[in-house]
């Protein structure tokens, strides 16, 4: 009794009703495809050629090595089908070899994919810092314009340097303790402090060199000690190129994020999630090689680093909510950073004159007139 | 089952998958995407086609899809060699100053949506040759990059017009795609003229204009812009009704559009007829609000009753305390961990409602609408020799303009 099945030639769109027998000849078995009442054989498949074809649950669809390439016999009913495999296991086994292939080419690519992703979470930060060093100063100080341009255009009231005469006392004191600090890092740019008139407590280097104080902040400062903590981890960020360091690590980013979730646009709310992550983690490591480098300029300046610790946690120190969001944050927590400041301070000498002269620090704090009430 | 034959018999197209069955597929799916760092998504994706063509049935036998995930796969890396030098320019203009950024990215935006088109003609080429009916392979030939021109052009035409020029734009994208569209060695072809959409086209565009600007009016009147001041919240309501209107206008338009179009496909003698009702489609969009809602709801119980079980204390006092939930959770990690794992149910569940209520809706709303007639003359359609590219639809995967 054949199996009755629909036949497909590949050859022509004619679809033909047949039925399936099973033959051996000699060692060979063939799956005989016969027609109508008499059973006229029409072909025959070896049976070593056929694979099945996914297909819905109520159909059993055969394809044959060999043969042309829409050739198929298809079985149709569970009554059928399951006389089918009865007769036939090895259609089984193929389509588990099938699977097993699928299931190690998608954990294959997988594995390169987390590889990649592994390479890039600990490579950036080694590797970024190599990367900039191709990155010519000029283009680094044209591009720490457009961004100054583009800081100043953000800020609601137009920028107003505290004190414009660079040739003031404070001015001279500042850019002293710059170039000071900057010393010996071979960075091929020069440090150009900028006090400006702006409500918010917060200082900020742009790449190329140049470094922006708001005055908010330095009414905050309450020692000599906090003030240079400040500069000297902002200089920091100046001598490692922090600033391009960060542009091209989001750029990089990006491309990652976008090569996971298959979505290059990169405007999905997971890309930008995504993102985020990554970069505040580079942010993070930014930030600690910055204050690093402040506690190595205490050694050579008479500061205490913890200072700069202490200055952030009077402007705005951890809550639950900077604890809970910590992971999406471009700072470390300021409790952390100021344990690591303090085992960085330890052993400088403290035989070292301060970093401004009382006139100095007096014509500092009163630059933006603010403080002198 | 005896076939009747004949010259005239009009076939239909049935459409046996059930809501079931699909939902199994992209449960697991979703699954599945987490331990693959979203890499399953091209196995996903050719299980769902596997899903509906093998769930189509013409004249009692199935569409095949043969397309493999590797094919996929391999598009996808193909096309990234396309946007790592896009991510270099991106990189370069966010360097440059503001202008200069502006019009590079503008022009970069425009770059794409020209690639637009051509992604989405060779996803469709790559769909085809990947369908199998009778045996026989489906195929489409013709120029991605001249079929992308045709579509930048006409999509400039359209702004330059205000959308007037669409029923000619439609009628020629279709024409392309179909005279370029084959079954083994028959090719399809299309009969329509701008002149099938013209008189519906213009009259929706029409009561559309004339509803916006009365809605609008009355809105204003109300005091839905002021000036100076709070606007009335009243005044809101005609301007809801006025976009409801033109909504279930746009819908109309809709499935008398889609059933005119399709049934201008022609195989030889063969012809597609396709009936969609316009109420069909409205309780389609109907039930897919309705199944948001749903989900949403869904969604938000089960959002407060984990978060109230992890912190009991915020929801004390009927109200939600931000802080005091804060302090409960631990550490930055278990907040990572709780905001992806809500955003992913989040997209599961909007993702699955799409594909339950949008997708699988419209496919079965055109193939039970359906009907074939002298399907009997594709008998003698012969085989195309193999189509040997591997290109997958890469592009248009990184695109994000595939359907289904």
């Amino acid at each position: 009794m054949p199996v009755p099945a629909r036949y497909y030639d590949g050859v022509t769109a004619q679809a033909r009703d047949v039925g399936l027998l099973l033959e051996t000849e000699g060692d060979v078995a063939f799956l005989l495809v016969v027609e109508g009442e008499a059973l006229v054989p029409i072909t025959r498949w070896p049976v070593k050629a056929l694979t099945m074809v996914s297909s819905r649950p109520d159909e059993l669809r055969l394809r044959g090595r060999g043969l042309p390439e829409g050739a198929r016999l298809v079985v149709r009913g569970a009554a059928a089908i399951a006389r089918m495999k009865a007769n036939l296991p090895v259609l089984e086994r193929r389509q588990r070899r099938e699977t097993r292939q699928q299931v190690g080419l998608a954990a294959l690519a997988t594995l390169a994919l987390a590889a990649v992703i592994f390479a890039y979470l600990y490579g950036v930060p080694l590797l970024a810092g190599r990367i900039v060093t191709l990155v010519p100063p000029d283009w680094e100080r044209g591009l720490g314009g457009t961004v100054a341009t583009q800081m100043e255009a953000s800020l609601e009231a137009p920028v107003i340097l505290c004190d414009p005469a660079p040739e003031s006392l404070a001015n001279q004191a500042l850019a002293r303790f710059g170039a000071t600090v900057l010393e010996g890092s071979n960075s091929p740019f020069a440090i150009d402090i900028r006090v400006i008139h702006a409500p918010v407590a917060n200082a900020f280097a742009m790449p190329g060199g140049r470094v922006y104080v708001f005055s908010a902040l330095l009414d905050q400062a309450q020692s000599q000690d906090e003030f240079a903590g400040v500069l000297a981890h902002e200089v920091g960020h100046v001598a490692y190129r922090h600033g391009m360091e960060q542009l091209i690590a989001s750029a990089g980013t990006g491309a990652l994020i976008g090569f996971i979730l298959g979505d290059m646009t990169g405007v999905s709310i997971a890309a930008g999630l995504g993102s985020t992550v990554i970069d505040s983690r580079f942010s993070r490591e930014a930030e600690r090689e910055a204050d690093a480098f402040a506690a190595q300029a205490a050694h050579r300046l008479g500061f205490d680093p913890v200072g700069l610790a202490n200055l952030l946690d009077r402007v705005g120190g951890d809550d639950a909510l900077t604890r809970a969001l910590a992971l999406f944050s471009t700072h470390p927590l300021t409790e952390e950073r100021k344990a690591a400041l303090e085992r960085l301070a330890d052993g400088r000498p403290l035989d070292l004159p301060p970093p401004f002269t009382p006139a100095e620090w007096q014509a500092i704090t009163s630059m933006c007139g603010s403080s002198a009430s | 089952m005896v076939m009747q034959r004949g010259p005239e018999r009009p076939v239909p197209v049935v459409f046996t998958g059930s809501r079931r069955e699909l939902v199994g597929l992209l449960l697991r799916g979703y699954a599945l995407l987490i331990p693959t760092i979203g890499l399953y998504r091209f196995w996903l994706t050719t299980w769902t086609r596997r899903f509906y063509w093998s769930n189509t049935v013409i004249d009692g036998d199935a569409l095949e899809y043969t397309g493999q995930a590797s094919q996929l796969l391999v598009g996808f890396l193909m096309a990234l060699a396309v946007f790592i030098p896009l991510y270099g320019l991106f990189f370069y203009l966010s360097t440059q100053s503001t202008e200069a950024a502006i019009v590079g990215y503008s022009l970069v935006a425009v770059g794409i949506w020209f690639l637009i088109g051509y992604a989405i003609y060779r996803a469709r080429d790559f769909r085809l040759s990947r369908t199998l009916w009778r045996g026989i392979r489906c195929d489409q030939t013709g120029d991605p990059w001249a079929y992308a021109a045709r579509r930048f052009g006409w999509s400039l035409l359209m702004l330059a017009t205000a959308g007037l020029a669409y029923p000619f734009m439609a009628v020629s994208l279709w024409r392309y795609r179909y005279a370029h569209s084959w079954f083994g060695t028959r090719r399809f072809g299309f009969t329509g003229s701008w002149r099938l959409l013209a008189a519906q086209y213009y009259i929706t565009y029409v009561m559309a204009v004339i509803i916006g600007a009365i809605g609008l009016g009355i809105g204003a009147a109300m005091g839905a812009f002021p000036t100076t001041g709070v606007a009335n919240p009243w005044a809101y309501v005609p301007l809801a009704i006025a976009a409801l209107l033109i909504g279930i206008l746009m819908l109309r338009y809709q499935a008398r559009e889609l059933s005119r179009m399709f049934s201008c496909v022609r195989l030889g003698t063969a012809a597609l007829t396709v009936t969609i009702r316009a109420r069909s489609l409205l309780h389609q969009y109907l039930r897919f609000g309705l199944a948001l809602i749903v989900a949403a709801t869904g969604l938000a119980i089960g959002g407060f009753v984990v978060l109230s079980a992890v912190a009991p204390e915020a929801f004390a006092n009927g109200s939600f305390d931000l802080q005091l939930f804060l302090q409960h959770m631990q550490g930055s990690f278990e907040t990572l961990l709780a905001i992806v794992a809500g955003y992913l149910l989040i997209l599961g569940g909007l993702n699955l409602t799409r594909e339950l209520f949008l997708s699988l809706a419209f496919w079965k709303l055109v193939a039970n609408g359906a009907r074939i007639t002298d399907i009997d003359s594709l008998d003698s359609v012969g085989a195309r020799p193999e189509d040997k590219s591997l290109g997958g639809e890469g592009l248009a995967d990184a695109l994000n303009v595939g359907a289904y």
